[in-house]
C-alpha cells in the first residue's frame, strides 16, 4: 500500500501541488487524470524520489518510502530515457542489474520480455533506430525487467498506436492480477474508466476526486434516466417529478429522484421502447470535477 | 558499491566498443611509433656512399671505412658506415654526386666533391680520413716506416671529453622527451575528460537520469563513469606507452635515450590518474548542469581552456624547467599534474620534489571529487534551462 500524503510543491512563485494526498491500495490498479499542468508529473516524480516535495510525505507499507523501497519499483518517466546508443537487450539487462538482478537472471528477463513484446528480432539494434513506439515498449521493458512490487507510470499510453495500447494494457493488467499495484497518469479516460479499480482527478494541484469508478459516479456524476417512448405526445414528461435535461436521438435524459413515477408517466403516454439509468461517464464525471 | 561497478562496466563496455574508441586509440599508437622512428626518418642515412677516383683510391678506401664518428646522437646512427663505389675516373665521379647517386666524391685523395655540401658527420669522418692518409703520407715522406707509423697513429685515443655543462645533446634529447610527455598527457587526459562530460550530458538529456537516479545514488552514478571512462583512458595510455617504448627499441633509439626514460613513462602514468580524476570530476559537475547537448559548450568551456592553459604553460617551459614559473608551478594543482612530469622528463627534479607535489595534487583530487559530486547532485535532476553554479554550490 502507497501512501501520498500531504504534498507541496512550488516552483518558484507557481504552487504546482498543493496538498496531494491519495492512496494506492496492495493491487490496485490506480488512474491518475487531470488537465496538463495539474501536478500529475510532480507527483510521480516526489514518489519515485527524483524530486523533494517542499512538504508532505509518501509511505509505502507504512513506513516513510526510502531509497531501497524504490529499487523495487518499476518506474517510466513521462520524458522517456534510453540511451540512444546502447543495444536493447543490453539496455534492459542492464537495469535489471541495476536493480539488483543476477547477471544471468537479468538477460534472461530480458530476452523475456522483448519476446513478450514483440521485439525479439531487434534484440541487438540500438535504440535510436527504433520507431517511437518499440522505444515506448523497450521503456516498458526496462520498468519491468525486475520483476518491480509497483510500478509508477506516467503516461503510459501516450504516443502507442491500438494495438500498442492493447499490449500494455494487458501487460499492466497481467502486473496487477499477480498483485502488483499501479499507478499511472492517462489522458484516455475511456481506457482508465475500463481497466482502473481506482481513479484520482487532480486539478491546480489538488486532488478534487478520488475513489473507484463506480464511487465517483455515485458521488460526483448526475446521473439521467434515458426514457424512449413511441408516439407519446410531445411535452408528455413534463408533468412528472424530475427534469428534462436532454433529447438523446428521441429519447429523453430525465433527472429525477423517482424513477418508478417517470416509468408509470411513459407507459400511461405510449409504447416504452427504452428505460434505464445512463450512468456518468468518466469524461462526464471529469469534466464536472474539474469544472 | 555494486552500483558504482555496474555503472563503470556499462561504460567500458559500451564506450569501449564504439568505433571511435579504437580508431583514436589505433590512430595515437601509430603516432607514437611514427614519432619513435621520426629521428630515424629524419636524421639522414645511416650508410653514406662514397665514391673513390684517381690515385690513392685504396688507402683512401681503408681509412673512410675505419673512422668511427665518436658521440653517438640522437638520431640513432650511433655506427654510421660508410660504402665505397669505385670510379674509373674524376669525371665519372662528379657526375654521380651530380645524380645523387652517391652523397659525396674523394678524388685524388686530396679533393672532396659535393653537391653543395654535406652533412657535419659525413664531413667529419672524411676529414678524418684524409687527414690519416695525409698525415701518414707525411710521415712515410720522412721515412719513416709505413707499419710503424700506422701503429702509432692506431694507438692514438680519441680525445677524452668532459663537460663543465650538461650534455647539450642529452639536454635536447630531454626536452624533445618532456615535450612528447607534455602532449601525451594533454590528449590522453582531453579525451576520456570529454567523454565524462558528454557522457553526463547525454544522461541528463535523454531523461535517462531520472530512471538512474530511482537506483542509483548520485555518487555511484558519476564515480562509476569517471572509474569506467577512466579505465578505457588507461587501457588507451598503455597501449599507447607500449607501442611507443616497443617502437624506440625496434628503431634502435632506445639507447640513445637519455637514463631514466623508463621511469619517466612509469611516473607519468601515475600523474595521468590524478590529473585525470581532477579534470574528470569537474568535467562531470559541469555536465550536470546542462540539459541540452547543444548548453555542452558553454559549461565544458571553462574546463577546456584550463586544461590548454596547463598543456601551453608546460610545453613552453619545457626548454627552461629550472625558471621560477615552471619550478612554482609544477607544485600548483592542476598544472602540477604537467608541469611536474614535465620537469622529472627533464632530469631535474628531486624525487622529494615530485612526491610533494604528487600530495598537493592528490589532495586536489579528494577536493575536486568532494566538489564534482556535491554539484552534480545539486544539479543532476534539473532539467530546464542551464543550472547557475553558485545555485549548485548553494543547493
Ligand atoms: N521544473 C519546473 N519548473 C517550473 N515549473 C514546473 C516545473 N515542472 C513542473 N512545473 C509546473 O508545475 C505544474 C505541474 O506540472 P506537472 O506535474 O508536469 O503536470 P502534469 O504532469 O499533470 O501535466 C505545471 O504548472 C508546470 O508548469
Ligand atoms: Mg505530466
Amino acid at each position: 500500500m502507497m501512501e501520498i500524503d500531504g504534498l507541496r510543491k512550488s516552483y518558484g512563485e507557481k504552487v504546482a501541488l498543493d496538498g496531494v494526498t491519495f492512496t494506492v491500495g496492495s493491487g490496485e490498479m490506480f488512474g491518475f487524470v487531470g488537465a496538463n499542468g495539474a501536478g500529475k508529473t510532480t507527483t510521480m516524480r516526489i514518489a519515485m524520489g527524483v524530486l523533494e516535495p517542499d512538504a508532505g510525505e509518501v509511505r509505502f507499507d507504512g513506513h516513510r518510502l526510502g531509497f531501497a523501497d524504490r529499487r523495487r519499483f518499476g518506474y517510466m518517466p513521462e520524458e522517456r530515457g534510453l540511451y540512444p546508443k546502447m543495444k536493447i537487450a543490453e539496455q534492459i539487462a542492464y537495469f535489471g542489474e541495476l536493480h539488483g538482478l543476477a547477471t544471468a537472471k537479468a538477460r534472461k528477463s530480458a530476452a523475456d520480455w522483448l519476446e513478450r513484446l514483440g521485439l525479439a528480432d531487434r534484440a541487438g539494434d540500438h535504440v535510436q533506430d527504433l520507431s517511437l513506439g518499440n522505444q515506448q515498449r523497450v521503456q516498458l521493458a526496462v520498468a519491468l525487467v525486475h520483476e518491480p512490487e509497483v510500478l509508477i507510470l506516467d503516461e503510459p499510453f501516450s504516443g502507442l498506436d491500438p494495438i500498442a495500447v492493447d499490449t500494455m494494457a494487458d501487460v499492466l493488467a497481467e502486473r496487477n492480477a499477480a498483485g502488483v499495484p499501479v499507478l499511472f497518469s492517462s489522458h484516455q479516460l475511456e481506457l482508465v474508466e475500463r481497466i482502473c479499480d481506482a481513479v484520482g482527478i487532480i486539478a491546480d494541484g489538488r486532488m478534487v476526486a478520488v475513489g473507484s469508478v463506480g464511487e465517483l459516479r455515485r458521488k460526483e456524476g448526475r446521473r439521467f434516466l434515458k426514457v424512449a417512448v413511441e408516439d407519446a405526445p410531445t411535452g408528455w414528461a413534463d408533468a412528472l417529478p424530475g427534469k428534462v435535461v436532454g433529447n438523446d436521438d428521441g429519447a429523453l435524459l430525465i433527472e429525477t429522484d423517482d424513477d418508478q413515477a417517470v416509468l408509470a408517466g411513459a407507459v400511461k403516454a405510449g409504447r416504452v421502447t427504452h428505460f434505464g439509468w445512463q450512468e456518468p461517464t468518466l469524461v462526464e464525471i471529469f469534466r464536472e470535477a474539474v469544472a | 558499491m555494486n552500483g558504482l561497478f555496474l555503472v563503470a562496466r556499462r561504460e567500458v563496455l559500451v564506450r569501449g566498443r564504439t568505433k571511435g574508441y579504437l580508431i583514436s586509440m589505433l590512430i595515437s599508437a601509430a603516432a607514437v611509433v611514427v614519432l619513435a622512428f621520426l629521428p630515424k626518418l629524419l636524421g639522414g642515412p645511416d650508410e653514406y656512399k662514397v665514391g673513390v677516383a684517381g690515385t690513392d683510391t685504396a688507402v683512401i678506401s681503408q681509412a673512410l671505412t675505419s673512422v668511427k664518428p665518436s658521440s653517438p646522437s640522437l638520431t640513432g646512427d650511433a655506427q654510421a658506415t660508410v660504402k665505397i663505389t669505385e670510379f674509373p675516373d674524376e669525371a665519372a665521379a662528379r657526375a654521380a654526386v651530380a645524380d645523387g647517386e652517391i652523397d659525396a666524391a674523394v678524388v685524388n685523395g686530396d679533393t672532396l666533391i659535393t653537391d653543395g655540401g654535406v652533412s657535419s658527420e659525413l664531413s667529419l669522418i672524411i676529414d678524418t680520413a684524409y687527414k690519416q692518409v695525409a698525415s701518414s703520407k707525411a710521415l712515410a715522406a720522412a721515412n719513416l716506416p709505413p707499419d710503424q707509423v700506422s701503429q702509432a697513429l692506431a694507438s692514438v685515443p680519441d680525445i677524452r671529453q668532459e663537460s663543465v655543462g650538461e650534455d647539450a645533446e642529452e639536454a635536447g634529447a630531454r626536452q624533445a622527451i618532456a615535450s612528447i610527455v607534455v602532449i601525451f598527457l594533454f590528449f590522453m587526459l582531453m579525451y576520456p575528460v570529454m567523454f565524462v562530460a558528454m557522457g553526463v550530458i547525454e544522461e541528463k538529456s535523454s531523461r535517462i537520469v531520472e530512471i538512474l537516479l530511482s537506483t542509483l545514488r548520485p555518487w555511484q552514478l558519476l564515480g562509476g563513469k569517471i572509474i569506467g571512462l577512466g579505465i578505457l583512458g588507461l587501457i588507451n595510455v598503455l597501449v599507447i606507452a607500449a607501442a611507443g617504448l616497443a617502437a624506440a627499441s625496434a628503431s634502435g633509439v632506445m639507447p640513445d635515450l637519455p637514463p631514466g626514460t623508463i621511469s619517466t613513462v612509469v611516473a607519468t602514468l601515475g600523474w595521468w590518474m590524478l590529473g585525470y580524476a581532477f579534470f574528470a570530476a569537474l568535467a562531470g559537475a559541469l555536465g550536470s548542469l546542462v540539459s541540452r547537448q547543444e548548453d555542452s559548450n558553454s559549461t565544458i568551456t571553462p574546463l577546456t581552456m584550463l586544461m590548454i592553459a596547463c598543456y601551453l604553460v608546460a610545453l613552453f617551459t619545457a626548454g627552461t624547467p629550472k625558471s621560477t614559473l615552471a619550478v612554482t608551478l609544477s607544485y600548483v594543482p592542476p598544472f602540477s599534474a604537467m608541469m611536474m612530469p614535465m620537469r622529472s622528463a627533464t632530469g631535474s627534479v628531486e624525487w622529494w620534489e615530485q612526491v610533494l607535489s604528487a600530495l598537493i595534487l592528490a589532495a586536489a583530487v579528494v577536493g575536486a571529487l568532494a566538489l564534482g559530486a556535491r554539484i552534480y547532485r545539486r544539479a543532476v535532476w534539473r532539467m530546464g534551462s542551464r543550472v547557475k553554479l553558485m545555485e549548485a554550490l548553494k543547493g
